[in-house]
């Protein structure tokens, strides 16, 4: 993780927020009755839309590939979570759909930190995937 | 002569490129751009200048050859220049057409450059022409990424962001080393998107 405090903090509130409003729009969108899988995805993808535009709000403060790679990842998490949570557990109510989804912000931006800190510094041998 | 549409697609960006690119990203990697560009010496070629946002980390008194393929970028760039200790002479120019003499660089060196240039291994070929034997190229770039989701996250980016400029999945270390330099060093800056990359020029 970046250990500048004000990134620590502007990235930890950043997906925090990305992940209530996910959470938010997943109990606004998925009914009772979806299929849990169907909204899953579908809210894997919304959630991912909506971290790309999380991204344009918080890019200017927060950089583009450490603003753009976490909040995209707090999208499709909660998208995933909450996504599955509104048609398995019932009734899911809109105030546990926010708490879920500022879990899932939470707990995407400590994934982040623990990927950034095994991947980043000197690379042995600078693997890349072929393309893209 | 100069690809025309990445040179309009740069045009039509270079008066909105500080308010993009300017606060948050150049603030993360400041501390990281003046590292790797501490170690610029000898005769430098610059890849590509932009508005000159990387100039603050130059180190003082170089003589610097900078290009961009966009001249509106470069007139932005211009305030930049003046407050530089040092000489930058610029040139609007394509990668892919130098017209410099072979082994004439000591250092080649290239900031968020091959996100963008249309056909990155031949663009570092033609940087491996004018760079000296033993010579030294170092990058600071932003590139896809091996691991899942956020490889699948750079694919998805790209869809949108090469309309308005760069790529965001590109395997610039492989490029690098296709293109016929040996790799020295490749550090990750942010997992494996950001990152730095050094390199050199075999001598024949």
């Amino acid at each position: 993780m970046d250990h500048r405090f004000e990134y620590v903090i502007g990235d930890l509130i950043a997906n925090v927020v990305l992940g209530g409003i996910v959470g938010l729009l997943c109990w606004l969108i998925v009914g009772p009755s979806w299929n849990m899988w169907i909204a899953m995805f579908l809210m894997m993808a919304i959630g991912s839309i909506i971290g790309l535009v999380g991204f344009f709000v918080t890019a200017r403060w927060l950089g583009a590939m450490e603003s753009m790679v976490p909040l995209m990842f707090t999208g499709e998490l909660t998208g995933m979570v909450v996504g599955m949570a509104v048609p398995m557990i019932q009734p899911f109510s809109a105030m546990q759909s926010l708490i879920w989804g500022l879990v899932c912000g939470a707990a995407s931006i400590v994934i982040i930190w623990i990927a950034n800190s095994l991947l980043r510094g000197v690379t042995r041998d600078g693997k890349e995937a072929r393309n893209g | 002569m100069a690809d025309a549409v990445t040179q309009a697609k740069w045009d039509r960006l270079a008066p909105r490129f500080d308010t993009m690119a300017s606060k948050g990203a150049e603030k993360r990697w400041a501390p990281f751009k003046s590292a790797l560009f501490s170690e610029m010496e000898g005769k430098v070629l610059f890849l590509a200048l932009g508005t000159g946002l990387d100039i603050p980390h130059f180190p003082k008194g170089l003589n610097i050859t900078a290009l961009d393929i966009s001249p509106v970028m470069i007139e932005h760039a211009q305030e930049r220049i003046a407050e530089y200790d040092g000489t930058i002479e610029t040139h609007v120019m394509d990668v892919h057409d130098m017209p410099f003499e072979d082994d004439s660089f000591d250092m080649v060196v290239t900031s968020c450059t091959f996100c963008s240039v249309p056909r990155p291994i031949e663009g570092l070929k033609a940087l491996h022409r004018v760079l000296k034997p033993g010579g030294k190229l170092l990058m600071f770039e932003h590139t896809g990424s091996r691991w899942y989701p956020f490889r699948y996250m750079m694919n998805l980016m790209t869809l949108i962001t090469r309309k308005l400029g760069p790529d965001m999945n590109r395997p610039t270390v492989n490029n690098v080393r296709a293109a016929g330099y040996r790799v020295t060093e490749v550090r990750n800056v942010f997992l494996d998107v950001v990152k730095t990359i050094k390199a050199v020029k075999e001598p024949a």
